[in-house]
């Protein structure tokens, strides 16, 4: 269950809480049809049930079983309140 | 129909369901559904066409809310801010979509629909049908993309950012392209006409998607917002898009009955269009090296259109009956079938570019 976080995103995820959920949302094509894209949120999931945990250099991270096997990392970008977390390596999902 | 499969790319029955697989079927029922409603039940099409305020067609307006709204309120527009990530794919996608689809698109329109087409097709009725594929020209995809990107195996983060900023630059550039190529086709349309389908269209479906993203998000949460609300509402695109078609057709009987063979006409400016611009990002994408999970949806995003934006600019500047709302529509009814082609060239010729760790900065 292997998933980098960079070392802003560690900062960031600490000072929201020390939570991260990395899961799948899905997008909606205009013609039908659907993908889903890894994204990370500092918050605590809906249904901590419904993913695995791990505790990663004092961060508690919730990853969606479909994205256990990827190989994620997670990064920050933007300034600001535009700050945000992304995530990168994983393919996009049905 | 899969993609290949030495590519690994999902097939084409795990990425797409069976409506969306089949939507140029139901494109095709939706023209004979609404040529039937026309023609057996006019009262229907006359008595909506009564409800307008400012001459805006209210059930035609809700019908265009329900189409484009829910595409705005999944976009998330501080995805843009990730723009340094990939800047090659994001130069090429943005260059292609802004400053050469719109201009190639009326070339290829012009030349096919006002010479090569001039002796099956009236010529105001060619203006008309230009307009609508100016306006096809001007809308590249901005929600479908993530389905063409998930069967290429495409890079989902750039996916991202690549739709945050076309849709991002679409708000400013829409409008001052179409009244520019409209005007060197001699096309008149005043430019309030255009503010005021842009405000109507763009605007308002654009700020209340943001809002009802921001609210519920801040309210549910991004997990709820994305999996309960978007749920619901995603779905709304395409059935209001077959229900437009179908009161559009209700409109447009008359023309179709007379010139059934303009539907097969308008396609092919439009194919050959989607196929040049598709090679055209996707050729400039392998010269410059860029991976294929960037180069596929780079290409996928110019070639594709945002159709409901150029359905409801047209119904909206030049009317239901119109040629330019007919035009507009031959899009969708080809839009299927050409963008699956397209994902099997892509996946067939992934091995012709670098892989993503081998092209890294």
């Amino acid at each position: 269950m292997a998933i980098a976080i960079s070392r802003r995103a560690r900062e960031f995820i600490q000072r929201k809480g020390g939570v991260v959920t990395v899961r799948l949302a899905p997008r909606h094509g205009c013609c039908g049809g659907m993908a889903s894209l890894a994204v990370a949120d500092a918050v605590e999931p809906d249904d901590p049930a419904g993913y695995r945990h791990l505790e990663r250099e004092g961060i508690r991270v919730y990853l969606a079983p479909e994205l256990v096997d990827e190989g994620l990392s997670v990064d920050l970008e933007g300034w600001g309140i535009f700050r945000h977390l992304y995530v990168d390596g994983a393919p996009l999902k049905r | 129909m899969t993609t290949s499969k030495d590519s690994q790319a999902p097939s084409v029955a795990e990425g797409m369901g069976r409506f969306e697989r089949y939507l140029s079927l139901w494109v095709a029922l939706a023209i004979v559904a609404g040529v039937l409603l026309g023609q057996f039940a006019p009262a229907v099409p006359e008595t909506l066409s009564r409800f307008e305020v400012a001459q805006v067609s209210i059930p035609v307006a809700i019908l265009i809310w329900a189409m484009i709204f829910p595409m705005m309120a999944q976009i998330d527009f501080s995805a843009v801010l990730g723009v340094r990530r990939q800047p090659k794919g994001l130069v090429i996608t943005t260059t292609v979509n802004w400053l050469i689809k719109p201009f190639t698109m009326f070339a290829i329109a012009w030349f096919f629909l006002m010479v090569v087409f001039r002796p099956f097709i009236p010529e105001p009725l060619a203006s008309q049908y230009l307009a609508g594929a100016i306006l096809l020209g001007a809308a590249p995809c901005t929600a479908m993309v993530f389905v063409w990107s998930y069967l290429t195996r495409g890079d989902a983060a750039y996916t991202l950012v690549q739709v945050s900023l076309n849709d991002l630059i679409m708000l400013f550039a829409f409008a001052p392209i179409v009244v520019l190529l409209l005007g060197i086709s001699n096309i008149q349309v005043p430019w309030d006409t255009v503010a005021l389908s842009v405000f109507l269209y763009i605007v308002i479906p654009l700020a209340a998607g943001y809002l009802t993203r921001r609210t519920l998000i801040a309210r549910h949460g991004a997990e709820w917002y994305d999996n309960v609300f978007m749920k619901k509402v995603g779905p709304i695109t395409p059935i209001g898009l077959i229900i437009t078609l179908v009161l559009l057709f209700a409109f447009q009987g008359d023309v179709i009955l007379a010139n059934p063979l303009h539907i097969v006409l308008i396609a092919i400016p439009l194919i050959i269009q989607t196929v040049l611009i598709f090679f055209i990002a996707y050729g400039w994408a392998k010269a410059w090296k860029v991976p294929h999970n960037v180069a596929a949806p780079g290409a996928m995003i110019g070639a594709s259109n945002f159709f409901e934006l150029a359905v409801a600019a047209a119904i909206a500047l030049f009317g239901l009956q119109s040629g330019a709302a007919l035009a507009t529509v031959v899009g969708v009814l080809v839009e299927v079938p050409l963008m699956l082609a397209l994902v099997r060239i892509a996946n067939k010729t992934r091995h012709h570019f670098p892989a993503a760790a081998e092209a890294a900065p």
